[in-house]
């Protein structure tokens, strides 16, 4: 199968999505504030788009392939979004006005899934594009989202300057870069561009596997040590 | 009455309250003979909360002692995850406090 190679890649990318998903609840699970939930639920939706952009890949010419693709783009529209937010939210200095706009977020989010559900999943209601202008529609959508975040997290580093606090920045900038690779390939079919953009957003995933690891699991116990 | 939300918030804030308490008595666990007062100028808390406060900690598992309060396994173990989280939350650029 020559998609092969390509789903396989998908399939990587959602496991390392879903791996981040454990890392990502953390700060939560931690702190008790739902603005931080974003973060978790948008990476759980990238690892849900790339398995839906892996089964459209093995699908051919299955009658799912459509319903996929659109699910696809929504689940990866829907990372970024919730992603951009909670980085919003993160900058918010008052907790109970944080917490608000993340309730009020979530209850958009809700009603802009209905709407969506009805629009493509069910026989046409209203006109919508087609799916290829769609798809480019939502790859320059997904960047500018990825290129937001990685401003704001380059505003913290550059409050507290380490040399490791440039690595989040660097992974959603890849993140952005492979968005960017998609659009070209959509453009002008450009095989290499569409390699590139796996191989961006592989390393990019990689990053913040990086940095969830330094940070929770090979960090020395330090209260440990600390302690006479 | 106390709703939810509010007993929500209550228990978020007295969370980071737990741990600068947990910190100082690590911090201060060097020293012979850590007494109250001591934990109370650095964590700027009035005597009186303090105490319900380290009173709620020993309940906890996290300290051990109350006059000369002093971290067990459990706090010790406590305090180095939520370090690890803060840590986390950092290099992931994310603000918190």
């Amino acid at each position: 199968m020559d998609n092969l190679f390509f789903v396989l890649v998908e399939g990587v990318s959602a496991a390392i999505a879903f791996v981040l998903v454990w890392f990502m609840v953390k700060p939560y699970r931690m702190t008790g504030e739902n603005r931080f939930l974003g973060l978790p639920i948008g990476f759980a939706f990238l690892g849900v788009s790339y398995i839906c952009m892996g089964a459209s890949l093995s699908l051919g010419e299955s009658s799912l392939l459509d319903e996929m693709r659109w699910l696809q783009l929504f689940t990866g529209a829907y990372a970024f979004v919730f992603i951009a937010v909670t980085y919003h939210l993160s900058f918010e200095t008052h907790e109970r006005k944080a917490r608000l706009l993340m309730q009020a977020f979530a209850s958009l989010t809700v009603l802009v899934s209905i709407f969506l559900f009805i629009v493509v999943f069910l026989p046409p209601v209203l006109a919508f594009p087609s799916y290829k202008a769609a798809d480019e529609y939502f790859k320059v959508f997904n960047m500018m989202l990825a290129l937001y975040v990685t401003l704001q997290t380059l505003r913290s580093h550059a409050l507290k300057p380490e040399s490791k606090t440039i690595l989040a920045p660097l992974g959603y900038a890849l993140l952005a870069f492979s968005q960017y690779s998609f659009l070209i390939w959509s453009l002008d079919s450009s095989f290499s561009a569409f390699i590139g953009a796996h191989a961006i957003r592989i390393v990019g995933l990689l990053v913040f596997l990086f940095v969830s690891y330094e940070a929770i699991i090979a960090r020395k116990n330090v209260a440990r040590e600390g302690q006479v | 009455m106390r709703d939810k939300s509010e007993m929500k918030r209550l228990r978020r804030d007295r969370l980071k309250v737990y741990m600068d308490i947990l910190s100082i008595i690590r911090a201060e666990s060097r020293r012979e003979k850590m007494v109250l007062t001591h934990i109370q100028q650095k964590s700027n808390v009035p005597f009186d909360r303090l105490k319900t406060y380290i009173s709620e900690l020993l309940e906890l598992g996290l300290i051990q002692d109350e006059a000369l309060p002093k971290l067990t396994e459990k706090g010790l173990k406590y305090i180095t995850e939520y370090e690890k989280v803060l840590d986390f939350m950092k290099l992931m650029g994310l603000t918190y406090r």
